[in-house]
C-alpha cells in the first residue's frame, strides 16, 4: 500500500547504495567490497570508514590494521589510562578489591564489599565498550573478540575468578591477538584464570593409601569420630586427576573433537598437567606456580609420542603437550575452519579452510597471516558471503554504539543489554565460548529483545550511554524529510537498506509531520534511529 | 485480526510447527479432539537442589545426627506416611499427594559422577550423561521426532527468554521474552511488524516480486523470516494469554508463577501445546542454607505454591497435564562446615498430574548410613532419569522413544502411571 504512495523514483533515491543485489554471481561494487571488508573487521560499518577505505584502499587499510601504531583517539586512550585495575596484576586485583568483613557485619558491609569486588569488572567491560565503538584498531577488537571465545574464561565460575580476569584479558587475549597461535595458547595454559576456570588447579596425583590412612587417622583425632574420619578418607581419595582442562585443551583449544585423540590421550594430558596450579598459599602471588608435589612423576604416551617425566623439576612435561598440539595439523584445520566461519560463512567453504590451514602451519600460527589469506582469497569477497553473518548480540549493540558515535559513561547498562540478549561478555559458561553461528542465535522470540534494546538505546533508556546530538546534528538542516531520512539511513547502513525498509521509514516520517514541513528531529530522529537499528539489514553482517 | 493477517499468521506458523491450515484459529477456537491434548511441562530446578530437604525420610537416625543445623525437626515435617514427610515449605503438596496427584521419586538422577553444574545440567537436558557430542534437547528431540506434515498446533513454549536448554534444537521453539506481555512489548511488535512483512501484506507483494523484498545476497540467514516468525507467534502467545480468563486464581508473586500462570492460559486453551519448559534458579547452597526458614525454604514455598496455583488453575485440563521437575543433582548428605551443603550425587524427581500411580513415594531408599551412600557422603542413584522421562515419553504422550533416542542407554520402563 505504501508503495502507491511513494513514487518509485522517490524511492529509488533514497537508497545510499544499490537498491538490491544484482543477479547472484555478480562481483561486489567497490562500495560492497569496503562495506563487507569493514563488515566482517570492524565492530561496525561507519559512513566515514566506507569513505576512507574507498580512497586509501582494502590493502592499505588492512596494513595498518594488521601492524596497528598506538592507541587512537588519544581521548580514548586518556580514558583507558583512568581505568587502573586494567594493568593490574593479579595481586594488585586483590589488594583493591579486599574488604575485610568484621565479624558481626551488616548487609550493608556485604554489599559494600561485593561492590569493591566489581570494580575491575566494570571497567574492563567498559574499557571493551569504549574500544569497540572509538579505537582505531578495529580489526584487533574484532579479533580480540574471537579469541576471547576461543580460550573462554567466565565471571560464571566464580570468586575468586574476578582476580585473573582483567591480567588475563591483557595479557593472554589483548596481548596475543596480533601475534602467534602457539603464544597464545601456551599464556592461557599457564594463566590462573584458565586454571581456575577449569579446574586444573585441582588437578593432582591422587593420594596414595598410606595418605589417605593418615588422614582418616587425622581427622578421627581431630573430631573423636570414627566415621568422620573415613568420611574425610573416601573424600580426599577423590581428590585426584581433573581431566576438565585437558579435554577441552584438546577438543576446543587445539585438536577439535572427535578426532586424533582418545580418552588414554586426555588422561595423559592430564596426567602431564597436574602439578599446574596458582601462587595463591602464604606469600603466593597469585600467578601461576607449579606444585612438583601434586605432579604425576611419571612418562605419559600422548599422540604416539612419549613424554619423559621431569623427574618433579618443572611444568616441562605438560610444556611438550603444548608444544605437539600448537603445531599439530588438526590444529590448524580446526582454527581455520572457526576463522573462516566467524569471518566468511556459518558454513565455512572447504577451499578457503584448507588455505588458511596450511598458512597456519606454513607460518606457525601467525595470526595477521591468517587473516590475509582470508582477506586476499577469492572466496571471501563472493557475493554469497556479503551480509550472510547474523550479528551476534554482541556485535548488534557495538555496531549500533559504533554507528552513533555513543558515549559510553558506564557499562552497566551495556552488560545488562547484553545479559537480556543472551551474551554478556566474559560471562559464558560454557567452555565453549559464546558461538558465532546464526543458528545459536536466532530463536524465535530472540529477535523481540534485540528490537526493545534497539529503541531503547536510540530513546537514550540505556543508562550511562548517550547518543551525541551531534549524530542527530548533520539532520537538522531543514532539508525535506527525503533527505533527511536518507542521511539517516547512510549513517545507519552504510550498505544500503531494502525498499520495505525505505518504505516503512518513510511513512513514519510522514506520519509525523505535516506534508512540505521540517520534522522535529528532536522527537522523530530518536523514532527512526531506533527502527533503523532494529530492522532486518542491521542484523546482518 | 483480519482474514489476511490471519492467513499470513498460519504461513508462518507453519513454518513453526505451530498452526495447520486446516484450522481457523482464533475464530471457531480448537477442535474437540485438540482440547484433549496431553502437556508435559519440565521444570528444572538448577542449581542442584537439596532433595533431602525437601522429602524427608521420618525414621531414620542419621538424618538429624547428618544435619544437626540444618536438618528438620520431626514435628515441623508434614508427614506424607509413616516413613516420609516433606519440608514444611512444601506442605501445600501433601493434599497433591493424598489425591494421588504427587508423586515424589527419592534417590533419581544421572548416573554420571560429575559435581560440575554444567556438565549435569546438560547431560540432563540433554538425556545423553557424559556424552558431550550431544546438543540437542531430549525434548526437542521428541518435537523433532514427532514432527508432522502440517498437522502441528501450537506445540512447544520455552517460558523464558533464551530457550531451556531441554528444548533447544532443530526443532523451532518460541522462546517467551521478559515481560512480554505488558503494554510496551505489544508496541515494540506494532512497530516492526512491517518490516519483517508480520503486516498481513503478503499477498500484495508477491504481486511486484520485482521490487519487493528480502536482498537476494545474504545466503540462507533468514532474519526477516525469524523476525515474521517472532512477531506472529509472540502476538499469537499474547492473544492467548491476555484472553479474558474466567478460571483465573490467585498465584504467588514470583516469575516462577507468573510463568505457570500464562503457561496455564495456553494449556487451557485447547491448542494443542505438547511440551513446555521452565528454569527456576538458585538452588545452589553452599552456605547458610536455612532449615525449615532461610532461603532453601523460600525457593520451596515458591515452587510448592506456584504449583498448586497452577493445579487450582488448570481445573480439568490438570488431567491431561503432567509436570516434571527435576535437578542436576542432590547434595552432601553431611552439612558443611557453613550450614550450607555442597555438590552431590543423587537427587530426586517429582512428578505432578493426571494418571499417576501417586500417593506413594517411589524409588529405592537405602537409608543414609555412609557406606550405603555414593561414595561415601552422597544419596546414590538408584532410578536413572532417563527411565522416568522414557516411561512418561510412553505414557503421557504416547510416544515410544526409537533406540538411540537416549543414546547408547536402553531405558526402563518404570510403573509411575496407573
Amino acid at each position: 500500500m505504501l508503495r502507491r504512495l511513494l513514487p518509485l523514483a522517490l524511492l529509488m533515491a533514497a537508497a545510499p547504495g544499490p537498491l538490491r543485489a544484482q543477479s547472484g554471481a555478480a562481483p561486489l561494487t567497490d562500495r560492497e567490497r569496503a562495506v563487507h571488508l569493514l563488515s566482517r573487521f570492524s565492530c561496525g560499518v561507519r559512513a566515514v570508514d566506507v569513505e576512507r577505505l574507498l580512497e586509501i584502499g582494502a590493502d592499505a587499510w588492512l596494513d595498518e590494521q594488521l601492524a596497528p601504531g598506538p592507541l587512537r583517539p588519544v581521548e580514548l586512550a586518556r580514558r583507558l589510562e583512568k581505568l587502573s585495575s586494567l594493568r593490574m596484576s593479579p595481586q594488585e586485583v586483590e589488594e583493591l578489591t579486599y574488604l575485610e568483613l568484621p565479624i558481626d557485619a551488616t548487609r550493608a558491609d556485604r554489599i559494600a564489599r561485593d561492590q569493591r569486588r566489581q570494580i575491575p569488572k566494570r571497567e574492563l567491560l567498559l574499557s571493551l565498550a569504549l574500544r569497540s565503538v572509538e579505537s582505531e584498531r578495529q580489526l584487533e577488537e574484532v579479533l580480540c573478540d574471537f579469541w576471547r571465545n576461543h580460550f573462554n574464561v567466565s565471571y560464571t565460575k566464580g570468586w575468586p575468578a574476578h582476580l585473573w580476569i582483567n591480567d588475563y584479558e591483557r595479557t593472554v587475549v589483548r596481548g596475543h591477538a596480533l601475534g602467534s597461535f602457539a603464544d597464545m595458547l601456551w599464556a592461557s595454559a599457564h594463566h590462573p584464570a584458565m586454571l581456575h576456570y577449569l579446574d586444573n588447579a585441582l588437578s593432582r596425583r591422587p593420594p596414595s593409601s598410606a595418605e589417605l590412612k593418615k588422614i582418616e587417622l587425622r581427622v578421627r583425632e581431630e573430631t573423636g569420630s570414627k566415621e568422620r574420619g573415613e568420611e574425610a578418607a573416601a573424600i580426599a581419595a577423590q581428590r585426584g586427576l581433573n581431566e576438565n582442562y585437558a579435554r577441552e585443551l584438546l577438543e576446543l583449544h587445539t585438536l577439535g573433537v572427535d578426532r586424533t585423540y582418545r580418552q588414554k590421550d586426555v588422561v595423559a594430558v592430564a596426567s602431564a598437567l597436574t602439578g599446574w596450579g596458582i601462587a595463591d598459599g602464604e606469600g603466593g602471588d597469585l600467578g601461576f606456580a607449579f606444585d612438583p608435589g601434586r605432579h604425576i612423576d611419571e612418562d605419559q604416551r600422548f599422540l604416539g609420542h612419549v613424554l619423559r617425566r621431569d623427574r618433579g623439576e618443572g611444568p616441562g612435561q605438560g610444556e611438550r603437550v603444548l608444544e605437539i598440539i600448537a603445531r599439530h595439523p588438526d590444529t590448524a584445520e580446526f582454527v581455520a575452519t572457526k576463522l573462516v566461519r566467524y569471518f566468511v560463512d556459518d558454513r565455512p567453504p572447504p577451499g578457503l579452510v584448507k588455505e588458511v590451514a596450511r598458512t597456519f602451519q606454513k607460518r606457525e600460527g601467525d595470526i595477521p597471516a591468517m587473516v590475509r589469506t582470508i582477506v586476499e582469497s577469492e572466496e571471501f569477497w563472493r557475493r554469497e558471503h556479503y551480509q550472510a553473518k547474523f550479528k551476534t548480540p554482541r556485535e548488534f549493540l557495538d555496531s549500533a554504539l559504533r554507528v552513533t558515535r555513543a558515549e559510553v559513561e558506564t557499562a552497566d547498562a551495556y552488560h545488562v543489554a547484553l545479559r537480556s540478549m543472551g551474551q554478556p561478555t566474559y560471562h559464558c559458561d560454557d567452555p565453549t565460548g559464546w558461538y558465532d553461528t546464526a543458528d545459536a542465535w536466532l530463536d524465535p522470540g530472540v529477535l523481540a529483545k534485540r528490537w526493545e534494546v534497539a529503541l531503547q538505546l536510540a530513546a537514550g533508556g540505556l543508562e550511562g550511554i548517550r547518543i551525541p546530538d551531534s549524530f542527530y546534528g548533520g539532520l537538522e538542516d531543514g532539508d525535506s524529510p527525503l533527505n533527511w531520512m536518507q542521511a539517516m539511513v547512510r549513517e545507519v547502513l552504510p550498505g544500503g537498506a531494502s525498499t520495505r525498509t525505505l518504505a516503512m521509514l518513510h511513512e513514519v516520517v510522514r506520519e509525523h509531520g505535516r506534508e512540505g514541513e521540517a520534522p522535529d528531529v528532536r522527537e522523530l530522529g530518536p523514532r527512526v534511529l531506533g527502527l533503523l537499528l532494529g530492522s532486518p539489514e542491521f542484523q546482518r553482517q | 485480526m483480519s482474514e489476511l493477517s490471519r492467513r499470513s499468521f498460519l504461513q508462518g506458523a507453519a513454518a513453526l510447527g505451530l498452526a495447520g491450515p486446516g484450522t481457523a484459529i482464533g475464530l471457531r477456537g480448537a477442535r474437540p479432539e485438540e482440547s484433549q491434548q496431553r502437556s508435559l511441562v519440565f521444570v528444572f530446578l538448577r542449581g542442584g537442589a537439596d532433595f533431602l530437604n525437601m522429602v524427608i525420610p521420618l525414621d531414620d537416625d542419621f538424618y538429624a545426627l547428618k544435619r544437626p543445623g540444618i536438618g528438620i525437626s520431626p514435628d515441623e515435617i508434614v508427614p506424607l506416611d509413616s516413613h516420609w514427610g516433606l519440608h514444611p515449605a512444601l506442605g501445600a503438596l501433601a493434599p497433591l499427594y493424598a489425591a494421588e496427584e504427587f508423586l515424589p521419586i527419592v534417590n533419581a538422577g544421572s548416573p554420571h559422577r560429575t559435581r560440575s553444574h554444567f556438565d549435569a545440567q546438560d547431560f540432563m537436558c540433554f538425556g545423553a550423561p557424559g556424552m558431550r557430542t550431544v546438543h540437542d534437547g531430549w525434548l526437542n528431540r521428541y518435537l523433532e521426532a514427532t514432527r508432522g506434515a502440517q498437522q502441528e498446533e501450537f506445540r512447544a513454549v520455552g517460558m523464558q527468554r533464551l530457550l531451556p536448554t531441554s528444548l533447544r534444537g532443530s526443532y523451532p521453539v518460541l522462546a517467551v521474552p521478559d515481560a512480554f506481555i505488558d503494554k510496551r512489548s505489544k508496541e515494540v511488535l506494532g512497530l516492526f511488524d512491517e518490516f519483517y512483512g508480520a503486516d498481513g501484506m503478503e499477498d500484495e507483494r508477491e504481486g511486484d516480486g520485482s521490487m519487493e523484498g528480502e536482498r537476494e545476497d545474504g545466503g540462507d540467514v533468514d532474519v526477516v523470516e525469524s523476525g515474521r516468525v517472532t512477531i506472529e507467534t509472540l502476538r499469537r502467545y499474547r492473544e492467548i494469554v491476555s484472553r479474558p480468563d474466567p478460571a483465573a486464581v490467585d498465584y504467588p508473586r514470583s516469575s516462577f508463577a507468573g510463568a505457570l500462570q500464562n503457561l496455564a492460559r495456553v494449556i487451557r486453551a485447547g491448542e494443542g501445546l505438547e511440551v513446555a519448559g521452565i528454569d527456576l534458579n538458585g538452588w545452589d547452597h553452599h552456605a547458610n542454607q536455612g532449615a525449615s526458614g532461610g532461603v532453601h525454604a523460600r525457593l520451596q514455598r515458591d515452587l510448592a505454591h506456584s504449583l498448586v496455583a497452577f493445579r487450582r488453575h488448570l481445573g480439568e485440563a490438570f488431567e491431561r497435564t503432567l509436570i516434571v521437575v527435576v535437578t542436576e543433582f542432590g547434595r552432601t548428605v553431611l552439612e558443611n562446615g557453613s550450614g550450607g551443603t555442597d555438590h552431590g550425587h543423587g537427587g530426586g524427581i517429582f512428578l505432578l498430574g493426571g494418571g499417576l500411580r501417586g500417593g506413594k513415594v517411589h524409588g529405592d531408599w537405602v537409608g543414609l548410613r555412609s557406606e550405603r551412600l555414593y561414595q561415601g557422603r552422597d544419596l546414590p542413584v538408584t532410578t536413572d532419569f532417563r527411565d522416568v522421562f522414557a516411561t512418561v515419553l510412553a505414557e503421557h504422550l504416547d510416544f515410544k522413544a526409537p533406540k538411540g533416542f537416549f543414546p547408547d542407554y536402553r531405558p526402563k520402563k518404570l510403573r509411575l502411571f496407573s
